[in-house]
């Protein structure tokens, strides 16, 4: 028997490893070390004044009201990291292991044990975040930190059992519909905390004694201990192609991320998610030039009916938020925020002005005109921002938090977000040639941030009168209101003129 | 009686400094097929963008339909190009890339989307997303929406890239029919059958036949 097989194949590993090191990319210098720990000081002064603050105000019991909204956003967060844990993989490795080691006679549970170590570190990074939350909604009325840790150990729980079911799920089919029951399960709980129903048993957990704290922090321990085992054992057993597919996908989101070019990232989840569907061709309506162009945004919307159901039900997340107490009328950030979610709803119907803008080939195969086409393509944003933004506002309207007309705001800053989300869909890659600002906290690249800034600039500029509005708590103001209805139209209608001459 | 629908003179292009086309010239007339032959590098490409009004000349004068080109509407409604693969629309299946081209334009299509399915042997992946069909398949669908469009003048950039020995042949025919109707191809290729069916020029040689 030959040395590799018979210690299982780690060291071989450790030495290929070794050999691809010696041979990789110079040692980190001094300046790499000086631009992390600068990285990591920074991090730690950002997120730290929060957390000390979240901290010290533990203390003392919370409002019931706000307890069930906060426990349905920390559930939400819960589904999401499970989706996205699903979405990622989890499990993969870099492109150059996915071509020289993967399909090797090496042992695959040494190939993987680089990435399981980063997923663990990710899993338990999440749970803390998790957990902190889960104290912050319940509140501590006493024994402040038997309460904490108890919270920072369900949490971590939740999140490293989560990250195991989805290895497991990714090693053997038969795991997967546990994934999809365990994100369903989270939402419907999600739902019950946010209408309030749960308010007893939020009290309950809220008040209960150390013992049974103590209890429940064991048994999600238990669980999560149990999982995590199985999952340990299963990391060998993860088919190749399995491994390749996240591989690929985790390679496109690393050289998207490296060129700084966020545009790729959707057409990747975009034509997968085509490539894997199955479609009935459906009639072309007769319509003018400029419209049948147009229809293929709406169709598209239409066949994707679970992104619009998320669209739509995200259009509840202010009023929930609102609830749970982050959100106040002179929060201006939370409305702001209302802007910025219409400004994404709108950016869901522009797929066809982003494809143009990309690859015009087909723009100039329909002989369509910039100018037709573009305000023709305005419309289906236009509808969902005005829908979006007003049932947002009407939600905080039923909290109490704005006036009862405000969602009359909807259809008035719609056309200017629909301007900025085609502006945003047409903007091209990252100009990487344009300067670098130079700070004592490291390089700034003007490029990404004026990238970041297109399409923003638009939006923003056609909602100053409900910028105005919101920041000066004036929302019932028919007259600023009218004057949003006037701007929005006038920057839509300048954005097309202009795009008819140049792109 | 002829037309001339390009008229290009002393055209000269330089791209990073490499000079691709020096003095080129040609002249087509209405109803004729012209195939740009020549070896890689020698410019084939380069002059079908100048002709689609996509790549400015950096000397001389390139008239399509009597103007300079321009990449606008009206030039789109007249010209039809097909050049790398075009990026299809997402969420739209190959029979509904053609019934948009037939829908956004105004005249009378050359073929009906049923009549395009089948003379380009599409329909039995007519449900399938162009992402899914192989890439002669795919080549096959940009050509049917280009050829399905009303058009007076066509610019190929090796149109058959990815197609069989048969498809090739069929789509000599399908530009021997597109010309009988009056229109004008214009073509670069690498084929020889192809380059049969037309009037063969060289970019290298400064426009002249090959």
């Amino acid at each position: 028997m030959r040395p590799a097989e018979a210690d299982g194949g780690a060291r071989p590993v450790k030495e290929v490893r070794a050999f691809i090191a010696s041979r990789g990319r110079a040692p980190a210098s001094l300046l790499d070390r000086y631009v992390a720990g600068f990285g990591l000081v920074m991090g730690a002064a950002v997120v730290g004044r929060p957390i000390a603050s979240l901290l010290g105000g533990l203390a003392g019991a919370t409002d019931p009201s706000r307890a069930g909204a906060g426990t349905a956003l920390v559930l939400l967060a819960c589904a999401g990291y499970l989706a996205l844990a699903r979405a990622a993989g989890p499990v993969s490795v870099s492109g150059g292991d996915a071509s020289w080691l993967l399909l090797s006679p090496l042992d695959r549970r040494g190939v993987l044990a680089r990435p399981a170590r980063l997923l663990l570190a990710v899993a338990v990074a999440a749970g803390l975040l998790l957990g902190l939350g889960l104290a912050a909604v319940l509140g501590a009325p006493d024994h402040l930190v038997w309460r904490l840790l108890a919270a920072l150990v369900v949490g971590v729980s939740a999140t490293l059992g989560g990250m195991a079911l989805a290895v497991l799920a990714q090693a053997s089919a038969s795991w997967q519909s546990w994934v999809t029951a365990g994100v369903a399960v989270l939402v419907v709980l999600a739902l019950v905390a946010a209408s309030g129903q749960a308010r007893p048993a939020l009290s309950a957990a809220a008040h209960a004694p150390p013992a049974v704290l103590g209890a429940a922090a064991g048994a999600a321990a238990l669980a999560c201990g149990l999982l995590v085992r199985r999952a340990l054992a299963a990391l060998g057993r993860i088919p190749a192609r399995a491994l390749l597919a996240a591989s690929t996908r985790a390679g496109h989101v690393a050289t998207a991320a490296v060129r700084l070019d966020p545009g790729a990232l959707t057409w990747i989840a975009e034509d997968n998610h085509w490539r894997a569907r199955r479609l009935r061709s459906r009639r072309w309506p007769s319509l003018p030039g400029p419209l049948a162009l147009a229809w293929q945004d709406w169709l598209r919307l239409a066949r994707r009916p679970g992104r619009l159901a998320l669209v739509a039900g995200a259009a509840a997340l202010p009023a929930v938020l609102a609830q749970a107490g982050a959100v106040s009328a002179t929060a201006a950030l939370g409305m702001v925020g209302v802007l910025a979610g219409a400004l994404a709803a709108a950016s869901s119907g522009t797929a066809g002005a982003r494809r143009d803008g990309d690859n015009p080939s087909l723009a100039r195969l329909t002989g369509v005109g910039r100018g037709p086409a573009l305000a023709a393509r305005a419309l289906l944003p236009a509808l969902l921002a005005a829908a979006w933004a007003a049932a947002a506002f009407a939600g905080l309207a039923l909290t109490g938090t704005l006036p009862a007309t405000s969602w009359l705001w909807g259809p008035a800053v719609a056309p200017a977000l629909a301007a900025g989300a085609l502006r945003m869909a047409r903007r091209g890659p990252v100009d990487h040639s344009m300067p670098i600002i130079d700070t004592p906290g490291g390089a700034i690249p003007t490029g990404p941030l004026f990238w970041a800034l297109t399409g923003l600039d638009v939006a923003l500029i056609g909602c100053l009168p409900a910028v105005a509005a919101l920041l000066g708590g004036r929302m019932g103001d028919g007259s600023l209101m009218a004057a949003q209805a006037l701007a929005g139209v006038a920057v839509l209608a300048a954005y097309v003129l202009r795009a008819r001459r140049a792109r | 009686m002829y037309e001339s629908i390009i008229t290009v003179t002393g055209l000269t292009v330089e791209l990073g400094g490499n000079p691709v086309l020096t003095g080129t010239r040609l002249a087509v007339a209405a109803g004729e097929i012209v195939a740009v032959v020549g070896p890689n590098g020698s410019g084939k490409s380069t002059l079908l963008r100048c002709l689609a009004g996509l790549q400015p000349a950096g000397e001389g004068t390139i008239e399509v339909f009597g103007a300079a080109p321009s990449d606008e509407g009206p030039f789109w409604r007249r010209v039809a190009l097909l050049a790398d693969e075009p990026a299809w629309y997402p969420g739209l299946t190959a029979r509904e890339h053609l019934e948009l081209m037939s829908a956004v334009h105004t005249g009378p299509s050359r073929l009906t989307v049923e009549d395009a399915l089948d003379v380009f042997d599409l329909r039995s992946r007519a449900d399938a997303p162009p992402l899914n069909l192989s890439t002669g398949q795919r080549q096959r669908l940009a050509l049917a929406a280009t050829l399905l469009r009303p058009s007076d003048l066509l610019l190929l950039d090796e149109p058959e890239r990815g197609l069989d020995a048969a498809f090739r042949e069929r789509l000599a025919g399908l530009l021997d029919a597109y010309a009988a109707e009056g229109g004008t191809v214009v073509m670069a290729t690498h084929d020889p059958l192809l380059a049969a069916h037309g009037r063969q020029v060289s970019p290298a040689t400064g426009g002249v036949p090959a």
